[in-house]
C-alpha cells in the first residue's frame, strides 16, 4: 500500500507496519480477540451495503433465502457504503436502517461491520453476543480507490449505488471501535 | 440595460462553473491544508494523528487526480454575488446549470438522484437515476454586494452526513450573546461524535428566520477562513475540542479545525434563530468563478 509523502511518511509507515492484517471472509477466532483501538488492514472479499439494501438483506435472512440469492454472510464483513464511479467511503453507521441491521446480521454470520460514527449501547452489547465487532474507516475515497481491486453487484441492482455489492480489496485501513461490549466512543 | 450587457460568453460560463465544481469536490483550500498540518503537529493521540495523515494524503491524491475527496460528492449549492453595474439573465443561469451538469459528469459526482413523483422520491421506492448529472442543485441564492463589477458564482458541495446533524432552531438569548454562543457549543458537542467524519468545521448562521439563518450559514461556509478566526469562533472551536472526540472519533484534541460564523441583522425579540452545521472533515468543499 502507498505510504504518505504528506505530514510524516516515516510516522505513517512505522504506524501501519504494526497493523494486524485480516483477510475476509474470516474464521470466527480471527475476530474474537480483537480489542477496541486496535488497528487493522482489511483485505479479501467484502460486502457493501447501506440504508436501502440492508433491511432487504435482513428480510432475506429471516426468510432463509440468503443462499438462493448467492449471499454468504458467514465470516463476512459489511462495509456501510454506497458503491459508484465516485468511489466508496463510509456512511454513518448510526443511521436507523443501518444500525437496526447490525444485531440481526451479526446473528446471521457477519463478523465485522465497517463504517463510521458512534453506535448505541444496545448495538454494542449485541455485537458482543454474536462475537462480532464494529470498525471505523477514514472516509478517504481517493486512497481507497487505489486499494479496490474489483466490484460486482450481488443483489438488488435496481437500487443503483445502494445495491448489495461485493468488493475485492487490499489493505483498507480501519480501527476497531466496538468489541467485547466496549466502545472507543465511551 | 444595453444590448451589450446582455451578451455573454456561454461557453466561458459553462466551462468555468464545471471547473469550479470539480475544484470544490477534489481540492483543499490552502488555509485548510495548513490548518490540518498544524493540527497534526499539535495532536498527541496517535490514532487521531494517523486519521488526519490519511485525510491529508487523500486530499493530495484527489487534487492530483481531480477525483472526489469523498464518495458523497454532495448536493451543489450556488451562491451568486452581484454588484452594481452587472446583470444576470435567465440565459446566464441556464449556462450555470449546464456547467453544474458538466462538472458532475467530470468529477464524477455520485449518481444519487432519486426517481419518481413527490411521494416516490420521499420513499425512494422507484430507485435511483444512473447519471451523475441527474443531481440537480438546490435553489440558487443571490447576494447583493457593494463592489462594482462583481459577478461571482460560488459553489458549495454539501454532503449528507452533516445534514443529518445540522440544526436550525431558536435560542432565547436573555440579552447576552454568550448564551447563544454557549448553545452553539452545546449543539456541536452533541453531534461531532455522531458524525464520525471529524475533524469538523462548525458553520453557523444567526438571523431572524430559519431561511435567513440557513442562508447566513452557507455564506459563512463560502467566506470563512481558517487563518482568520474571531474571538467567538476561536472560543467555539476550543470548547468543542475539549470534548476529546478527535479525528474520526478516535480521541484526541482535534475534533474541530475551525468555526465560521456569519451574524446577520436581528429581530427586536428575545429570540435568535441559529443554524449550525457540523461540516465534515473535507468541507467546506467550495469553488468559485468570477464572470
Amino acid at each position: 500500500m502507498g505510504m504518505s509523502k504528506t505530514v510524516s511518511g516515516t510516522f505513517k509507515k512505522n504506524f501501519v507496519d504494526m497493523w494486524r492484517k485480516i483477510v475476509f471472509p474470516v474464521d470466527d477466532e480471527k475476530v474474537s480477540d480483537l480489542k477496541i483501538g486496535e488497528q487493522i488492514l482489511i483485505s479479501g472479499r467484502i460486502y457493501c451495503g447501506r440504508d436501502a439494501v440492508l433491511p432487504r438483506i435482513v428480510e432475506l435472512y429471516k426468510k432463509g433465502r440468503l443462499d438462493s440469492e448467492g449471499i454468504n454472510l458467514k465470516g463476512s464483513l459489511i462495509f456501510h457504503t454506497a458503491v459508484s464511479h465516485a468511489g466508496v467511503g463510509p456512511t454513518s453507521s448510526n443511521k436507523k436502517e443501518i444500525e437496526d441491521s447490525i444485531s440481526i446480521l451479526s446473528e446471521a454470520g457477519v463478523r465485522m461491520h465497517l463504517g463510521k460514527g458512534a453506535l448505541k449501547i444496545d448495538t454494542i452489547r449485541d455485537l458482543n453476543k454474536y462475537g462480532s465487532v464494529y470498525a471505523v474507516i477514514p472516509p478517504v475515497t481517493a486512497l481507497l480507490e487505489s486499494r479496490t481491486k474489483s466490484k460486482r453487484i450481488v443483489a438488488f441492482p435496481e437500487l443503483g449505488m445502494e445495491a448489495l455489492y461485493e468488493l475485492e480489496v487490499d489493505g483498507y485501513p480501519a480501527v476497531i471501535a466496538a468489541a467485547k461490549g466496549e466502545s472507543i466512543y465511551d | 440595460m444595453t444590448e451589450k450587457e446582455l451578451i455573454f460568453d456561454r461557453e466561458k460560463i459553462v466551462k468555468g462553473v464545471a471547473a469550479a465544481l470539480v475544484r470544490a469536490g477534489s481540492t483543499f483550500s490552502g488555509d485548510k491544508m495548513e490548518q490540518y498540518k498544524e493540527a497534526w503537529h499539535a495532536e498527541n493521540n496517535q490514532l487521531s494523528k494517523w486519521a488526519m495523515d490519511e485525510i491529508i494524503e487523500n486530499a493530495e491524491v484527489a487534487e492530483a487526480n481531480h477525483s472526489p475527496l469523498c464518495d458523497d460528492t454532495g448536493i451543489p449549492h450556488v451562491i451568486i454575488e452581484i454588484g452594481k453595474g452587472r446583470a444576470l439573465t435567465g440565459d446566464m443561469i441556464d449556462a450555470i446549470y449546464e456547467g453544474i451538469r458538466q462538472g458532475l459528469n467530470t468529477l464524477p459526482g455520485r449518481p444519487m438522484a432519486i426517481r419518481g413523483d413527490d411521494l416516490e422520491r420521499i420513499s425512494q421506492s422507484r430507485g435511483l437515476e444512473e447519471a451523475s448529472d441527474a443531481v440537480v442543485p438546490a435553489p440558487f441564492m443571490l447576494k447583493y454586494v457593494e463592489e462594482n463589477n462583481i459577478l461571482r458564482v460560488n459553489l458549495l458541495m454539501q454532503g449528507g452526513g452533516p445534514e443529518i446533524r445540522a440544526k436550525t432552531y431558536r435560542v432565547f438569548h436573555r440579552h447576552d450573546a454568550q448564551v447563544v454562543i454557549d448553545e452553539i457549543v452545546s449543539w456541536a458537542k452533541e453531534v461531532v461524535g455522531q458524525l464520525g467524519c471529524s475533524p469538523c468545521t462548525i458553520a453557523v448562521g444567526i438571523g431572524r428566520s430559519h431561511y435567513e439563518a440557513s442562508s447566513l450559514m452557507l455564506q459563512a461556509m463560502v467566506e470563512g477562513q481558517y487563518d482568520v478566526q474571531s474571538e467567538q469562533e476561536q472560543y467555539i472551536t476550543k470548547k468543542v475540542n475539549e470534548s476529546g472526540v478527535g479525528a474520526l472519533g478516535l480521541g484526541g484534541n482535534t475534533s474541530v479545525l475551525g468555526t465560521f460564523i456569519k451574524i446577520g441583522p436581528q429581530r427586536a425579540s428575545g429570540v435568535r434563530i441559529v443554524c449550525m452545521r457540523p461540516c465534515c472533515c473535507f468541507e467546506p468543499r467550495k469553488g468559485s468563478i468570477d464572470l
